[in-house]
């Protein structure tokens, strides 16, 4: 259960932040509002005096004004003033027709006398059409004269004053606010006094509800657009998609709360409002992810009702005219959809056990919350020094999916970072096998050499030293056999085992060095008998094959020709030649003495030495030749220079 | 003390030899040959290695025998004591098959030949003749080794001990000793150098003496390496 405890300490965390955050702006607001700020001598204006005029319409604001030639019907009247509004009356009035003026009056009375120029402030004004002010009969400023502009709402009034001719501030200020009939106009409490006493209020406005929100919007596109490639490289995580989805409706949604310019389009009206609706299904389908639990009717009315809103309000089909006189009960709708998002979402992020799943529910809840405090707002039921805190909810959406994303991205490091320790120690483990087999294979090859060895060696005993030495002892115990005779027989021996040894000796493919080899072990015995030895040998290329086994097998074939000249003739001479011949080599060994029948030799029982120099040339893949006549003999060894097939 | 090589028959110093061997057998083999060779005296005689180094503290001797498997251990410790006691000796090593890791290694500690235990006793005696004069012996497989052995270090890897330097072999030692490894006697290497076959005998000696100076310059050297010799 440890992921799940983590998603909640992180939820815990995030609403903490998101509490803290609240609770700072809700501070700051009541601070830039508050009373106890003693920084200049500025006039805190609350009580104005007021009258509305009927209109037959929209004029423009003439240059001058006197207050005096306006009827004297003035009420005085606490600000904020925001009179109820009917929202059913104003939506059914929509017909255009005649309009009202509404005319605030502030006495500037109290106004400690400063230096620099004098603003009027004020944290909103609002009204569906032209706002204009004069300072002691002069228009001063005017704003919305084509109507209110989509950030009208938010953007706080700022009105700098020119000093009188005199150098004394403007006695009275009076306020045009037109409207149409079924509408109303609100105005929040207004301040005077020196620009740099007041301008901090007006920026931490501006700033806190236009351009902070428009940063974030900004920042949540970007990482959605960032989003939307990813889904474009991997397709099948639909997370991406709809954070990218969730990204672009938030925006267009946000597009209204900072547009400064008029845009005149019933497109861009239709978009703003059923932006909100696209938004609120796509978090119900992010929620759908996040807790994995399905709720088809849900969706499905979730779905029919955005359409059914879009297809309303389409500007060409126009069933339900989006002006801001309807508006306000469509929003009544969304508000209710994001209601039923929040709490389907948290039942069943609650079932589902899923922290996620409960962070974007209540995410929703406090949008909801944002949303419907605007509309009070909007809707002259709250106070208009308020603040929108509508705009905040894409910084809200972007919090909690952008934490949504930050975890993915940290748990994909996680679990890469884990796959590669695994794949690491998966290496590391499959190498020691490796090795374990390789040594088991080692093992083997060992056994298998040792064993070969061992037979070579007992095959060559058998036949030479073995043999030799049994059929001396058997002479000696039957007494046949003089001194001199068991001596020559145990030194035969005695050149067996050297020529053994020999063959192990490392020749490195070297032919000649064996041939020297042989010689070297022989001389001493050639020297007794007094037969001369003509070494005739040339350069011999190497024989690659040329291992122990091999070299054992050349060594008893020369060392038979030798023992069968020394045995059976009476030469005086033996030349040892060798050449290259065809693709082998070949080594001679001629004696000059009486020769032999080599036919009959072969035939008879006691050919057997010459056939072992055959079947040992065999098996080296060679062959033995014997030339014979009465001049001499003349035996030949050819070996192949590759060894295509070698029997051991 | 130093003596002239000498040749047989002339009634001049002897050769005086010693031998240490447990082999008994050989020992009296050795005994008789020297017996009939007017040239030659036993010296001294040991049993084991202990018995050995002590003879080294004696008067030294012309040709010292030593094997190698003596009960005591081996005699490889002997023929480097008297190769570090004994300068003017010439040191033998007898072995039954002359092999190649017993004489090479026994050439590295100092020997400057070996002899056969089979050999007939007159061969014995023209061995020891052979190597009092400053010859050597040589087989074919040696001298491919001792080939192997200085072409490994032609070109010696890092600083070598100054003083120490390792000595090449000339292009003659070279060849007399390609000539073995293709199976020609000192005779037949002397005919086709034209030198005399006792030159080419001492040949051998000196290619010996050079294999013992590098196998200690080696052993130097790798004793620094491994930290074992102070610099």
């Amino acid at each position: 259960m440890s992921p799940r405890r983590q998603a909640g300490r992180l939820l815990s965390r995030i609403a903490a932040a998101l509490l803290a955050a609240t609770a700072a702006l809700a501070a700051l607001s009541a601070w830039s509002e508050g009373e106890a700020h003693t920084h200049a001598p500025s006039l805190h204006i609350t009580e104005v005096e007021w009258q509305v005029l009927n209109a037959p319409g929209f004029s423009a604001a003439p240059p001058t004004q006197d207050s005096a030639s306006l009827p004297t019907a003035w009420q005085p009247v606490d600000l904020p003033h925001a009179p109820p509004v009917s929202l059913l009356r104003q939506a059914a009035a929509a017909a255009p027709g005649t309009t009202r003026t509404a005319w605030f009056r502030l006495s500037t009375q109290g106004l400690a006398a400063a230096h620099g120029p004098l603003v009027l402030y004020g944290a909103r004004v609002r009204t569906d059409g032209t706002v204009a002010v004069y300072a002691d009969g002069q228009l001063v400023h005017t704003a919305q004269q084509q109507g209110p502009l989509w950030n009208s709402s938010r953007t706080p009034l700022w009105v700098p004053l020119d000093q009188t001719t005199d150098g004394k501030p403007p006695r009275e200020i009076l306020l045009r606010l037109e409207h149409t009939r079924a509408s109303q106009v609100a105005l929040s409490s207004l301040w005077l006094g020196p620009a740099d006493a007041l301008s901090w209020r007006h920026s931490w406005r501006h700033w806190l509800q236009l351009e902070l929100p428009a940063m974030f919007s900004a920042a949540f596109l970007a990482v959605g657009i960032f989003a939307f490639f990813v889904w474009f490289r991997r397709r099948h995580r639909t997370a991406y998609l709809l954070f990218f989805v969730l990204a672009a409706t938030s925006f267009l949604r946000g597009l209204h709360f900072y547009i400064g310019f008029p845009i005149a389009n019933d497109w861009f009206a239709w978009l703003t409002v059923n932006s909100l609706f696209w938004l609120v299904l796509t978090v119900h389908f992010s929620l759908l992810l996040l807790h994995r639990r399905r709720q088809p009717w849900l969706a499905g009315t979730l779905i029919a009702a955005t359409v059914l809103m879009g297809l309303l309000t389409l500007p060409v089909v126009a069933t339900l005219p989006n002006t801001p006189k309807v508006t306000p009960l469509i929003y009544v709708m969304a508000a209710l959809m994001g209601l039923v998002v929040a709490l389907a979402g948290g039942i069943n992020a609650w079932r589902g056990r899923s922290g996620e799943a409960m962070l974007v529910s209540a995410g929703v809840a406090m949008c909801t919350a944002f949303g419907v405090g605007d509309w009070l707002l909007q809707n002259n039921f709250i106070s208009p020094e308020g603040w929108y805190l509508g705009a905040w909810t894409n910084a809200i959406t972007f919090s909690i999916f952008g934490t949504l994303l930050y975890r993915r991205y940290v748990g994909a490091i996680v679990e890469v970072e884990r796959v590669n320790a695994g794949l690491a120690e998966r290496l590391l483990a499959r190498e020691a096998e490796l090795e374990l087999s390789h040594q088991r294979l080692r093992a083997v090859e060992r056994r298998q050499m040792l064993s070969d060895e061992r037979q070579r060696m007992m095959q060559d005993m058998h036949d030479g030293l073995g043999s030799t030495l049994i059929s001396a002892i058997r002479s000696v115990e039957h007494g046949g056999m003089s001194d001199a005779k068991v001596s020559q027989i145990l030194k035969d021996c005695m050149d067996d085992l050297k020529l053994a040894i020999d063959s192990m000796e490392p020749v490195e493919a070297d032919l000649l060095l064996l041939l020297a080899t042989l010689r070297f072990r022989l001389e001493p015995r050639l020297e007794d008998t007094g037969v001369a030895l003509l070494w005739e040998v040339r350069e011999l290329p190497t024989l690659p094959w040329l291992d122990p086994s091999s070299a054992l097998h050349i060594l008893r074939i020369l060392q038979e020709s030798v023992a069968n000249i020394l045995r059976h003739t009476r030469a005086t001479e033996i030349r040892v030649g060798t050449a290259v011949e065809g693709d082998g080599v070949q080594v001679t060994i001629t004696d000059n003495g009486q020769g032999f029948d080599v036919e009959s030799a072969l035939a008879q029982a006691s050919g057997k030495g010459l056939h072992n120099q055959q079947r040992r040339a065999q098996m080296l893949g060679g062959r033995v030749a014997w030339e014979s006549g009465p001049a001499g003999t003349r035996f030949t060894l050819w070996l192949p220079l590759e060894s295509p097939h070698r029997t051991p | 003390m130093t003596e002239q090589p000498t040749s047989p028959g002339e009634a001049a110093p002897r050769i005086h030899v010693a031998i240490v061997e447990d082999d008994l057998g050989f020992r009296s083999a050795l005994e008789r040959a020297l017996r009939a060779a007017p040239d030659m005296r036993l010296a001294g005689t040991a049993g084991t290695r202990a018995e050995g180094i002590a003879l080294l503290q004696g008067p030294p001797v012309d040709v010292l025998l030593v094997d190698l498997g003596l009960p005591d251990g081996s005699g490889i410790e002997v023929i480097r004591a008297a190769a570090r006691q004994w300068p003017s000796c010439s040191i033998m090593v007898s072995t039954n098959f002359g092999d190649e890791t017993h004489v090479m290694r026994s050439i590295e500690a100092g020997a400057a030949g070996y002899l056969l235990k089979d050999s007939s006793q007159a061969r014995i005696v023209d061995e020891i003749r052979s190597l009092a004069s400053g010859g050597s012996p040589i087989s074919p497989i040696i001298a491919r080794q001792v080939l192997a052995h200085f072409r490994q270090n032609a070109a010696p890897a890092g600083a070598e001990p100054a003083g120490d330097e390792p000595q090449l072999l000339s292009a003659r030692e070279k060849e007399v000793l390609d000539f073995i490894t293709k199976g020609f006697t000192a005779v037949e290497i002397a005919k086709l150098m034209g030198l005399s076959h006792f030159t080419v005998r001492t040949f051998v000696r000196r290619i010996y003496s050079k294999l013992k100076v590098t196998s200690k310059a080696e052993a130097i050297y790798e004793a620094r390496n491994q930290g074992l010799l102070a610099q």
